[in-house]
């Protein structure tokens, strides 16, 4: 590069950016590092109410104190799943109570052990019991 | 903090591949100022500064990558679990990223101070940022091997470090050594390093891709697989120019190869950046040995790949969805949406309608048949047959013009939506400006070609541009939850990547080689190739 000017180099970076940020909309894709492997209650699943037991098994190790699980109510109102203390580094486990029939989401985001975030919801329906 | 959460996924990529870049400058400069200049004679002292400036720069560029991905990370955890920074700044990666900014930090004090003649005190902060580094590597998450895999990290980077990283400074030495011998040497010392480098980044390459990606079929099954498998390919044309330059250093007077070792040289740093944002991209992806389901198959491959006749005919304007926000909204409501698996800021994929997708394969199949004129008439240009084929960058105004008309069917003059108000959507506002950049880059490259500049920096404007649009583009289709129809358009996204690095890179060494070089004659040639098998790739691409 010593045959460039301080302009030359200038263009050139400008240019660059411009064709960086024209690339930009097709980046937007979707990044997403930790895979679901398994969970309970399953995706599209049924389980039987008004207890049920919540885990998610992951292809990697998880930060459980940094991850979160939330549970959309059938009247839309979210409420907060407390984690458990993890039995093995791949999943996060929780229990949602009292729950009526209908179909609910479970919002989780999870922290892996190499820094990435990554977030999903798992749609299924509750029974009576 | 919504647009920072909008733009998260690819920003995080971006830190990374600037992360790992600036790492392997710094690291690469420290082995090659303790190994490869050493401690020589008074008169080498310019050549040292030099380099100690060049190292001083990528720590400081390394701890503002570093700070910058810790501090977005930070503000997005806390915003999306709703956590305070004290809980926040317990976790692996503010760690490992405080440790990397401290050891590039003092990397930073201890050139300034300069107390040390050999430089050794260097390498211990060096090894912390490849430690600090592999903390945020895949291995570390994983749930078995974990030691040994992270230990196969720390020598795939190092040596990624001692090669790459260790170039620029190579070039530096050229242009500062005291005289073409001292050159010549170095570059001899150099290339004995690079070759211990290639064997350990090749054989823990190869033991890093058997644990995360574990078969053929996960190769092209897979997008962790392509990406690798583009690794790979991008690696072969390092190693070749990497041969080249080992030929030059072995024969001839030092004087008469110097000038070609310092434009292989920058071709190499070019490629070698487009490998480290390849490697990055891979990071924000699921190993592929972790996705057993939804892997393509080769026969799902061929059906898509098949040559088939282009589509010259469009779908109607009224046939796609009006407003394609709304459409993802609809999706998301009727369950039809994606989201088992994705970063913040995303909300799932909705898929394609039929008339979405033949408005993009028409777009496409139109863009190739310019793309492939661009390449016929510049092969022609080149080969000297047709002296009005050298004006075969007019045709980027078709291009612009075509870009203009398609990419956004919502908006004038083709849709309902009017022309500045759509200015508001960035999306849209990229696209017109990438617009202006192909019409500027038509002309720039009209006039050196038609002999207007015979010489001086517009020359480079073309070949940088085509090289950087092929590494951005190895950044940006990454599947989510390995859904079939992103890792399809990704293997049909990465051979346009590659040929626009080849492109890029052997224009730059046609342009930059000295004129008894005889390779330049090759390359000469081999870049309007690769623009017509853009333009051919173009023409095959299906989403159906």
């Amino acid at each position: 590069m010593s045959g460039l000017n301080t302009l030359g180099r200038g263009v050139l970076f400008v240019l660059t950016m411009i064709l960086g940020a024209g690339l930009f909309p097709a980046a937007r894709v979707a990044f997403a590092h930790a895979v679901l492997l398994e969970s309970r209650p399953s995706l599209n699943g049924t389980v039987a109410g008004p207890d049920v037991p919540i885990e998610l098994r992951f292809n990697v190790r998880i930060d459980a104190s940094r991850s979160r699980l939330t549970l959309i109510l059938p009247s839309g109102d979210a409420q907060p799943l407390p984690i458990r203390k993890q039995n093995s580094a791949e999943t996060i486990a929780s229990e949602a109570l009292g729950l009526q029939a209908g179909i609910y989401h479970l919002r989780w985001q999870v922290l892996a052990s190499d820094g990435h975030i990554t977030r999903g919801e798992i749609l299924f329906t509750v029974t009576r019991a | 903090m919504a647009r920072l959460l909008q733009i998260f996924g690819f920003l995080s990529v971006l830190f990374r591949g600037a992360t790992l870049t600036f790492q392997s400058l710094a690291v690469g400069g420290i082995v090659f100022l303790i190994f490869v200049l050493r401690a020589t004679s008074e008169e080498s002292d310019s050549v040292k500064q030099a380099c100690l400036r060049w190292i001083r720069r990528a720590a400081v560029a390394l701890a503002a990558m570093q700070f910058s991905y810790v501090l977005a990370n930070s503000l997005i955890l806390m915003q999306s679990a709703d956590l305070s920074l004290g809980q926040v700044s317990g976790a692996n990666f503010v760690l490992a990223g405080s440790i990397g900014i401290l050891s590039a930090l003092a990397i930073v004090i201890l050139v300034s101070m300069r107390r040390s003649r050999s430089g050794m005190i260097l390498l211990l902060p060096a090894a912390a940022i490849i430690f600090s580094s592999v903390m945020t590597s895949h291995a570390m998450a994983r749930l078995d091997y974990r030691l040994p895999l992270a230990a196969f990290t720390a020598i795939h980077q190092t040596a990624t470090a001692m090669w790459l990283g260790g170039l620029p400074y190579l070039l530096i030495t050229i242009r500062c050594a005291p005289s073409p011998e001292f050159a010549r040497q170095v570059s001899a010392r150099f290339s004995q390093l690079a070759l211990i480098s290639v064997g350990l980044l090749a054989s823990a390459g190869f033991v890093l891709s058997y644990a995360y990606v574990g078969s053929l079929q996960a190769v092209y099954g897979t997008s962790y697989g392509a990406m690798v498998a583009t690794k790979v390919i991008l690696f072969g044309l390092l190693l070749f120019l990497g041969a080249l330059n080992f030929q030059l250093v072995r024969r001839g007077p030092a004087s008469s190869i110097l000038g070609s070792l310092k434009r292989f040289g920058e071709a190499e740093i070019g490629i070698g950046i487009t490998v480290i944002l390849t490697a990055a991209s891979l990071t924000s992806l699921p190993p592929a040995a972790d996705l057993a389901r939804d892997r393509v198959s080769r026969s799902e491959i061929f059906a898509r790949m098949t040559p088939r006749p282009p589509r010259l005919a469009s779908p109607a304007v009224r046939e796609l969805p009006e407003d394609i926000y709304e459409a993802q909204k609809l999706a998301f409501d009727a369950g039809t949406l994606s989201a088992v698996s994705y970063v913040p800021g995303q909300a799932g994929t909705r898929p394609n309608t039929p008339a979405e997708k033949a408005w993009s394969e028409y777009n496409h199949h139109w863009a190739g048949i310019l793309v492939v004129t661009i390449g016929l008439l510049a092969f022609l240009a080149q080969a000297g047959r047709i002296s009005w084929a050298r004006n075969w960058p007019v045709v980027f105004l078709g291009l612009a013009v075509f870009l203009f008309l398609r990419s956004d069917p919502e908006v004038w003059p083709l849709g309902p939506n009017g022309f500045w108000v759509t200015l508001a959507d960035p999306e849209v506002l990229l696209h017109r400006l990438f617009v202006v950049l192909v019409i500027a880059l038509a002309i720039f490259e009209w006039r050196v070609q038609t002999g207007r500049v015979a010489s001086g920096n517009l020359r480079f404007i073309f070949p940088m541009l085509v090289a950087v649009a092929g590494a951005l583009l190895l950044t940006h289709s990454h599947a989510l939850g390995n859904i079939k129809e992103e890792v399809l358009a990704e293997l049909s996204h990465i051979p346009l990547a590659i040929l626009a690095v080849t492109a890029g890179w052997s224009r730059w060494l046609e342009l930059r080689l000295p004129s008894e070089n005889r390779t330049r004659n090759a390359l000469a040639r081999l870049w309007p190739l690769c623009i017509l098998l853009i333009g051919v790739a173009l023409l095959n691409y299906r989403e159906t």
